[in-house]
């Protein structure tokens, strides 16, 4: 269906090519998964199947992309349309229109379809996503999981054979993600379309995949998603612990993960103990209330905030994380109670004074960088902060020591950066005035496996250093390897607070994959688990040897 | 595949098509100081200025299909719908308030940034999208487009020049079309707004220049205010934000890369079959 | 009764149609009518969309120009009619301004005659006020023709992303204050302004791969035949409009080269216009029907502007009252049943809201454009808003 002969992509202006003579063969009605790390050319291989790439971005593409018998060299994007469908990262971004509706009709439309085909087109699309309930919603106020339904609706309408997606939920939380998912599984069984689907979370995508790609620049390896995951450079925890234990086949779900571990859970290994969530109070919130209109966000809120522990907020889309996270830093709405940072009220400081006492780093962390250099956001910082010159850019590097990523150079422009790049360079920002308290909402969005454990690190050495980091997130790995305590809240209250395993592993929704391969036991950690299996299997004990 | 430079297209027909309802668009702005009345007295002149009404929506129709024929790439049109609804959410907030006008600082960036052609559409569509979303549709609207599209264009016409010096060309020229702005939309309404019979008051068929000298007077008495206050806003905003912004649009052109060569080249050998 | 709502090229019509009328008359009786019926149609059909408000906003915009030909006349003003009211000192302003004259005697007749004259025009406006708030504006663009097609989808996407524009300014200010930045005054315009726009450009990219890839502009493209008879029908067009704008500007021509030869030229151009048609025409979904309701709203406003102009001209002294002397206005008959036949969308209209109503409680299909400053009291009811705030239930 998708053939790719010796393709090598070139950009205008770009020293190396992007892609380096990638063979590729995608049969029909395979389901194929796209993975590589952040910037290895994924989005690349995607559009030059569609023929944006080099049609839409210019460049130099020598080989040939065929898809469905068409040569993207002769054919055009907008002539591919019934053959291909793309569906890109951020829904709302590609919206044409305001309306479910008129957005499913929109490809239609252009394809000059009769009217009653259309209406028929847009009445089963509505029904296969399910959005029959939604078709008159303006599409702004759709919750993303809706967004991205409609997206990939809308490149339905035009009946493609082949659906390719850009890392559809990447911009998605948990809820929004099993939605997508869930109608992508739908159309893979039902439709036997032939989908091609790049994703950062490959847990969710992996049980479903024939084919997995792993994209690494020059080389792009393809296969069994079985054979191909032994030693790809992107994994989920399961694959990884498989790995590191030398489990063949490398597990691919929860599911095959317990039956491989069914004699570790019998060991009787013990988790480490859980560190010590308590310390020098910094931060107290008492009482914290935010009211947006006539509905209580926050709902009298009680939290104390210790030196030297990263905390995570967890709970549903809409539980008030957000809303507390912004009262705590004292910016943000809040009808009731007072929040005391190292002894100065954030409600009633100036913002100079907020910001020497609490860091946050917002959920679209780029609202914060207007100027057209690296450098220049650096002294912005450094001068805002009254910090010494240099102060920021210290922290920057710091922060991206861990990074496999090249350091930034200082000439480049914030927008140029990529997202684990530009979130620490924030992060560096708010930093500079040395602040002991860090917030963090919904960081990891966007990042890869390798980005998060870079920033789950700094994370933990500024806790380390003697700040309090609070960090409200949906992505339960990152909380359970990098929080030591975790707050759950549920309708604007506080309903469970203690340390992260205890609280995170009995969950059924948000305990992490390790917890689930090894409960009823709490682990957390891939690397934990791996260390106690290594001294376990130093002592001689006859139970755990597989 | 080859495309040419540029984002939208200005070809010689569509020049033309636009330099012609220019003209006309002129001559319906200025009617008052153009109609020259018979004293023998035919009959038609009066309706002259309804007969604009009705034929400038057309005209500008013209001009917006010629443009659109002519090609415009699917990013500039989407780079084009995005600026305009910038143009279109700044509206609101400035209009109704001591003639602050965020609109004209758009259009003299987008213009510069991006060139005459996409210019002239974004003061077009900027208008169009606000006076629907305001609900301003009316006999003024083609008058008001056709304006802004004036404005958009002539920024993008202006010399090359960097730096402070093309800070200093596009609030020069910010000032001016704030105020050509202005005296166009006054002489045009300027009969219907005071009706005969005030010393106002347009009078037709009055010599050319006591027709002007009553415009004056009236556009002081009336508008000079909110043309100030225009010029003063987009000095102010081009003057504080002018550089960053025409960055910001300029790398959004670069991006785009409009016109960026795009080149194929088949596989040498025979293409092998790659098993799985 | 159909549940679409009535075709919004017909509220243009039954605008149109009292707009007409209303430029008939200065009886105030008449026009106040006008202006009565069209707030009874507004008030009875109009959406929560925003374009709704236009109304309002056209109520004021008509009291501002009776205002101004109140104040014009009693400051500048030609001082005809006998009846004195009141004598303002008068103040010559000297050669510079053309000797006018500020103040002076102000009469009952020339006061009476700027009140009236304002009036008309107040209640054209209103008249359009009137269909600006009923005329979907994103159904009116589905209207255009073929050859506008690119414009138009530009427009489309300018409205739907004008609101989000409004949000992410929003979003932006409030990530200011973390950098302990002034939200408002000099510096705040740039570290607002950037990154707004930044982030709406970027995206405007994905907008664009997202338009190719579902076929846009697919249909575009002519031959090179009908290129060239829609450049010439065009260019042809165009010159006549400039010859026949020049002769109907310039008295002293002879009349064949005015009008006529502007409205051939404007027809001619518009034939262009139709024909740069591509190969395939874009098709539309659920296009608006011109249907029963369509042709009898739009008739409604045509008796209207029929029956005044007639009375105009059996009666004219009804539909405009002399100013000198003044005299009481009287309601003509055949004008009033007239303008009162204009209320039938009223009885046609009425499904539309209950559909509309259905679907959404408040603040219409599209842009709210007005940021509340306040927190908004109905806030609890706007989904996007709840959406933030309340677990969204999924199917």
């Amino acid at each position: 269906m998708i053939r790719f002969e010796q393709v090598s992509v070139t950009y205008p202006d770009a020293p190396a090519p992007a892609l380096v003579g990638v063979d590729l063969v995608v049969e029909e009605g395979t389901t194929c998964l796209v993975t590589g790390r952040t910037g290895s050319g994924k989005s690349t291989l995607l559009q030059a199947v569609v023929g944006l790439v080099p049609r839409a971005t210019g460049g130099h593409l020598a080989g040939r992309v065929t898809v469905a018998g068409l040569d993207t060299a002769h054919v055009a994007p907008r002539d591919l349309a019934d053959t291909v469908g793309f569906v890109g990262q951020d829904p709302l971004a590609g919206f044409v229109t305001d309306t479910v509706e008129a957005e499913l009709a929109f490809g239609p439309e252009q394809l000059a379809l009769s009217p009653s085909v259309m209406r028929v087109r847009v009445e089963e699309t509505l029904d296969l996503l399910g959005l029959a309930d939604l078709r008159d919603r303006p599409l702004r106020d759709l919750s993303g999981g809706q967004q991205q339904r409609v997206a990939i609706g809308a490149a339905l309408t035009t009946r493609p054979r082949v659906l390719v997606l850009d890392e559809p939920t990447s911009s998605l939380d948990p809820t929004g993600a099993e939605e997508v998912l869930a109608a992508l599984s739908r159309l893979v069984h039902d439709l036997g379309i032939t989908v091609v689907v790049a994703e950062h979370r490959l847990e969710r995508v992996l049980q479903f995949a024939d084919q997995l790609v792993v994209v690494d620049g020059a080389a792009v390896r393809s296969g069994d998603p079985d054979q191909v995951l032994v030693d790809s450079p992107v994994a989920p925890p399961v694959v990884e612990l498989g790995r590191r234990l030398g489990w063949r086949p490398t597990p691919r779900s929860v599911r095959d993960a317990r039956r491989h571990a069914a004699p570790l859970r019998l060991a009787g290994l013990r988790p480490p103990e859980p560190p010590a969530v308590d310390g020098p109070v910094v931060a107290t919130a008492r009482g914290v209330s935010v009211r947006h209109g006539a509905v209580l966000a926050v709902d009298g809120v009680d939290l104390q905030l210790h030196r030297g522990v990263t905390t995570a907020l967890v709970g549903r889309n809409g539980s008030g994380k957000s809303s507390l996270l912004w009262a705590l830093q004292g910016s943000g709405a809040r009808s009731d109670g007072t929040t005391v940072v190292d002894g100065v009220d954030t409600g009633r400081a100036d913002p100079s004074a907020r910001r020497a006492a609490v860091a946050l780093v917002p959920q679209t962390p780029g609202d914060l960088l207007y100027l057209e250099t690296v450098e220049d956001e650096c002294a912005q910082a450094d001068a805002e902060s009254a910090a010494a010159a240099g102060t920021c850019r210290r922290i920057l590097d710091d922060l991206l020591a861990d990074a496999t990523s090249a350091p930034i150079d200082a000439g480049t422009h914030p927008r140029d950066l990529s997202e684990g790049q530009r979130l620490a360079l924030v992060l560096a920002v708010q930093l500079t005035a040395s602040p002991p308290v860090v917030l963090l909402d919904e960081p990891t969005r966007g990042l890869d496996y390798a980005a998060k454990r870079a920033l789950g690190s700094a994370l933990r050495a500024r806790a380390a250093g003697g700040a309090a980091v609070l960090v409200a997130t949906h992505d339960v790995e990152f909380a359970a390897t990098t929080c030591d305590r975790t707050v759950l809240l549920a309708q604007g209250e506080v309903v469970a607070d203690g340390a992260t395993a205890e609280l995170l592993c009995p969950s059924p929704t948000f305990a992490p994959q390790v917890a689930r391969v090894m409960a009823p036991a709490h682990w957390l950690d891939v690397d934990d688990l791996v260390d106690a299996v290594a001294a376990e299997r130093r002592t001689p004990d006859p139970a755990v040897v597989p | 595949m080859s495309r040419t430079a540029g984002a939208v297209v200005l070809g010689r027909r569509s020049a033309l098509a636009l330099g012609l309802v220019s003209l006309v668009g002129l001559a319906a702005f200025a009617w008052p100081l153009l109609l020259r009345v018979d004293p023998g007295g035919a009959g038609h002149v009066g309706d002259a200025p309804l007969v604009f009404v009705v034929v400038l929506p057309l005209l500008v129709a013209v001009v917006l299909a010629e443009f659109a024929d002519g090609g415009i790439d699917t990013r500039a049109l989407a780079v084009l719908a995005v600026l305009a609804g910038v143009g279109a959410a700044l509206r609101p907030l400035g209009a109704g308030t001591a003639g602050i006008e965020t609109v004209f600082f758009l259009l003299v960036i987008g213009g510069r940034a991006v060139g005459p052609g996409f210019g002239f559409l974004l003061g077009t569509t900027t208008l169009f999208a606000s006076a629907l979303v305001t609900g301003g549709v009316g006999p003024w609207l083609p008058f008001q487009m056709l304006a802004a599209g004036w404005v958009g264009l002539g920024a993008g016409l202006l010399p090359p020049a960097r730096g402070r010096r093309e800070l200093g060309i596009l609030v020069v020229y910010g000032v001016v079309a704030s105020y050509a702005y202005g005296l166009l939309m006054n002489l045009w309404f300027w009969p219907f707004a005071v009706g005969t019979g005030s010393e106002l008051s347009y009078e037709a068929g009055a010599p050319l220049v006591d027709n002007l000298r009553r415009f004056a007077v009236y556009v002081v008495a009336t508008s000079l205010g909110w043309d100030t206050g225009r010029a003063v806003t987009t000095t102010i905003l081009l003057v504080l934000a002018g550089p960053a912004v025409l960055a910001v649009v300029r790398r959004a052109v670069r991006r785009a890369s409009f016109g960026a060569p795009v080149t194929f080249e088949a596989p040498a050998a025979p293409p092998p079959l790659v098993p799985r | 009764m159909s549940r679409r709502p009535i075709h919004p090229a017909a509220w243009w019509v039954w605008a149109g149609g009292l707009a007409v009328a209303a430029s008939r008359t200065t009886n105030p009786l008449v026009l106040g009518l006008i202006v009565g019926v069209a707030a009874t149609v507004v008030a009875a059909c109009r959406t929560d969309a925003p374009w709704a408000r236009a109304f309002r906003s056209s109520l004021w915009l008509g009291l501002a120009v009776v205002v101004v030909r109140v104040v014009a006349y009693v400051l500048v003003g030609s001082r005809t009619g006998s009846t004195v009211l009141v004598t303002l000192p008068e103040l010559g302003l000297g050669e510079w301004a053309a000797g006018i004259r500020i103040g002076g005697p102000v009469t009952l007749e020339g006061l009476h005659a700027a009140v009236t004259d304002g009036l008309r025009l107040a209640t054209v406006i209103v008249c359009l006020g009137a269909a600006n708030s009923l005329a979907d504006a994103r159904r009116l663009l589905r209207c255009v023709p073929t050859s506008l097609h690119e414009i138009g989808t530009a427009v489309v996407v300018t409205l739907s992303i004008a609101p989000q524009l409004v949000e992410s300014v929003d979003r932006v200010r409030r990530a200011r204050t973390l950098r302990a930045g002034r939200t408002t005054g000099r510096r705040a315009v740039r570290a607002i302004a950037v990154p707004v726009l930044a982030d709406a450009l970027d995206r405007s990219l994905a907008l664009a791969a997202s338009m190719d890839v579902r076929g846009y502009g697919r249909s575009g493209g002519t031959d090179e035949r009908t290129r060239r008879i829609t450049g010439a029908l065009v260019v042809g067009g165009l010159l006549g409009v400039v010859v026949g704008t020049y002769g109907s500007l310039d008295g002293t021509t002879p009349p064949a080269l005015g009008l006529p030869l502007l409205l051939c030229g404007t027809a001619v151009a518009a034939a262009g216009l139709l024909s740069a048609r591509g190969r395939v025409r874009p098709t539309a979904h659920r296009p608006d029907r011109w249907d029963l309701r369509a042709w009898a709203t739009s008739a409604s406003g045509v008796v209207a502007a029929v029956a005044t102009a007639v009375a105009a001209r059996v009666d004219p002294d009804l539909l405009v009252p002399p100013s000198d002397p003044p005299t009481w206005p009287a309601l003509p008959l055949l004008a009033t049943l007239g303008i009162l036949v204009a209320l039938l969308p009223v009885a046609l209209d009425t499904s539309v809201r209950r559909a509309a109503a259905a679907v959404r409680p408040v603040s219409g299909t599209a842009v709210d454009l007005r940021r509340p400053a306040r927190p908004d009291p109905r806030a609890e009811l706007r989904p996007g808003l709840a959406r933030r705030i309340e677990p969204e239930v999924v199917r």
